[in-house]
């Protein structure tokens, strides 16, 4: 959209399409989009198309609208006016069970049953798959053990989940998810409550996720709401900026991150440069807040001697 | 710290089996999960209800040894015929069925509500059965064929007023329990107004029969009840099932295809049902419900609560509550309500008080 792109990202790992074939289908979409709580409209005539087999992350302040969004493509939600396609069907249309063969979605902030082990809970993720004469099969068992080890949590499968940390326990969520097997995939915020080690862990999980297999079929099509402007720009294929409602712009993240868009998204004035190791658009906030600000009067603390940079204060 | 680079590679170590459960094959296409600790529970309580009920039905004012008592089961002939056969018999059956139902009441009314405090005797159910009745002895209609009735129309016509008020665009657990608790308020004192207004020998029997008691039941009252759990067999079998996805939040239910919405009403409406029919039968035996599916799950510790244990720890409750009342201060026979209130009260209080201290405390 605008060309403050500083560098060709030769080395990032977001957009790499390895066939060319399938690249613009997309199972998933919303059509002019309203989505309101009781009667405040939060989401205004969105229109949005989830690309397959990519990382589509949303973007945007507080009270966007982007968790709301998210929640409405995976029918948590009924759209006030508008509609969720899934393979063109509406998802109104579509019987919940069979949307969840598609669809796994991971809101917010689960709440798993009181004293439920890992691997129990995980296991709950192949509920769409089971029926009341079929409680287990070969299928869950091979897509219970294959999420826990992609997620690394097998060694605590006997582990209740109260007991768990806040890292583990994000990940036994994340496990079940992909239990569900599902060829779409939507997270809602899943780094929240995470340390910054353990929020790379997930991202990388998402990405490799995305990725498409040495037999060469297609990867999962993840959506995700993330709060953290640069940890989108990494891992995005593509990013949805949202502000009030409305999609701002959406792209590539080393298209669309302009420090124009970062003053109009969130209003906050900031330099863009190449992250030194992915070459992804990097988001660099003026300076912060000193004492020696000229604005301030200079009665108060005594520090008012070399002034630095004073950053780009609005 | 993070080199989890390797995709394929561990996927083919241990296959990995929800952690307590033996997947049980019956034939071609059926597979099922077990609980093995619950399946261990459910077994020592047969051999308990077992011995329960042989106790039951040899202590009384004549003692009757085991071995008639089988002998009149077996329909062989004996001197114990009318004891055994006659009175207690029947007792203890219609007291081994309120007590299983009032269990699978219990543990589905608190797994829809999210909350050990719901059970039909708390939340208005009870006391819906109890004004309805009430109110009809005191104009007068004391004929124990209709009485049951009216109860259970009372209980489920509290329930559904219950099920209106707390749902807005949806059922939220505390608003349906608070919502209820204060139903059960109001519909107490309505039942305390009949028994004022009405004749005095009509308030007494009243009032022994809102105790919940056993006395004077026999197979006519074994019969409907019977007949109920047995139509309602393939529902709450489902709902054993069901139960696994309500226990969660909405949102992770739903996306897990739940219809969520349909499965609570249909939990409810079920254990309503059995509730109110109970009620019906043996009048509002307290604590009987709130009791018996929480002492099961923490039997079992499954992370649902266990409907079969529930039903068998329910009619243990109640039938060896009622050999208690019967027994206990001999020759006066107490209500069997009276006993499940009294182990029953202060249960609940420490439940609260268990409920306050780890919620204010951290988990560990």
């Amino acid at each position: 959209m605008s060309p403050s792109r500083s560098t060709n990202a030769s080395t990032g790992p977001a957009p790499s399409p390895t066939t060319g074939t399938a690249r613009r289908e997309s199972r998933l979409a919303a059509r002019s989009l309203t989505l309101a709580y009781e009667d405040r409209t939060v989401v205004h005539e969105l229109d949005l198309t989830v690309p397959d087999g990519q990382v589509t992350v949303i973007v945007g302040p507080n009270a966007c609208g982007k968790s709301t969004t998210l929640r409405a493509l995976g029918r948590l939600l009924k759209p006030r006016g508008g509609a969720v396609l899934l393979d063109g069907t509406e998802l109104a249309r579509i019987p919940t069970k069979e949307i969840a063969r598609s669809i796994g979605l991971l809101p917010q902030t689960p709440v798993a049953p009181e004293a439920i082990t890992v691997s129990d809970l995980v296991a709950r993720g192949r509920q769409p798959h089971q029926s009341w004469w079929q409680q287990w099969s070969e299928a869950d068992e091979r897509a219970v053990t294959d999420a826990m080890s992609r997620t690394d949590v097998t060694a605590l499968a006997e582990r209740p989940v109260d007991e768990l940390s806040g890292g583990q326990r994000q990940r036994v969520w994340i496990a079940m998810a992909l239990a569900q097997d599902t060829d779409l995939l939507l997270l809602d915020e899943p780094t929240t409550y995470l340390d910054i080690a353990h929020q790379v862990e997930v991202l990388d999980l998402v990405r490799q996720l995305a990725s498409p297999a040495a037999d060469g079929t297609r990867g999962r099509t993840v959506v995700t709401v993330l709060h953290d402007l640069n940890q989108a720009a990494r891992y995005a294929d593509r990013l949805v900026a949202m502000k009030e409602g409305r999609i701002v712009a959406e792209g590539a993240p080393g298209d669309i991150v302009t420090a124009e868009l970062v003053a109009t998204v969130f209003g906050l004035e900031a330099v863009i440069v190449p992250d030194p190791v992915t070459g992804s658009p990097l988001v660099v906030p003026g300076a912060p807040w000193t004492p020696s600000t000229p604005s301030a009067p200079a009665s108060s603390v005594s520090a008012s001697t070399s002034a630095p940079t004073p950053g780009k204060v609005l | 710290m993070s080199d989890t680079r390797t995709p394929e590679k561990a996927v083919k170590s241990a296959r990995v089996r929800p952690a307590g459960y033996a997947v049980v094959k019956a034939g071609p296409r059926g597979r099922f999960l077990l609980h093995r600790r619950a399946s261990v529970v459910v077994t020592a309580l047969v051999v308990l209800l077992a011995a329960v009920c042989v106790a039951y039905l040899c202590v009384g004012e004549s003692f009757v040894a085991p071995g008639e008592v089988v002998k009149v089961i077996l329909g062989q002939p004996s001197s114990a015929e009318l004891v055994v056969g006659t009175l207690r018999l029947p007792r203890l059956v219609v007291g081994l069925l309120v007590g299983a139902a009032f269990g699978v009441a219990g543990a589905l009314i608190q797994t829809v509500a999210r909350n050990p405090l719901a059970s039909p005797d708390i939340i208005g159910i009870s006391q819906g059965a109890s004004a309805l009745t009430v109110g009809a002895m005191t104009f007068g209609i004391t004929s124990y064929t209709v009485l049951p009735y009216l109860s259970v129309i009372g209980g489920v016509a509290a329930a559904a007023l219950v099920y209106v008020f707390a749902w807005r665009g949806g059922l939220h657990a505390t608003r349906f329990v608070l919502i209820g608790i204060g139903f059960a308020v109001a519909l107490r004192s309505v039942t305390t107004l009949f028994l004022t207004k009405g004749d005095y020998l009509v308030a007494q029997q009243a009032q022994i029969w809102m105790t919940g008691s056993l006395n004077g039941r026999g197979w006519s009252e074994a019969a409907p009840i019977g007949w109920t759990l047995l139509v309602l067999l393939p529902a709450i079998a489902w709902a054993a099932r069901a139960q696994r996805t309500v226990t969660m939040d909405d949102d992770t239910a739903t996306a897990l295809g739940v219809r969520l919405g349909r499965v609570r009403l249909g939990l409810v409406a079920l254990g309503v049902v059995l509730a109110s029919v109970a009620t019906g039968t043996a009048g509002p035996v307290d604590f009987v419900a709130l009791l018996a599916p929480q002492v099961a799950r923490r039997m079992t510790r499954t992370a649902q609560i266990p409907l079969l244990s529930s039903a068998l720890l329910g009619a243990v409750i109640v039938v060896l509550g009622d050999l208690l009342a019967r027994r206990l201060f001999s020759p006066t026979e107490l209500p069997v309500g009276v006993l499940t209130a009294a182990v029953g009260a202060p249960y609940l209080i420490w439940l609260i008080i268990r409920g306050h201290r780890s919620r204010s405390g951290g988990t560990a």
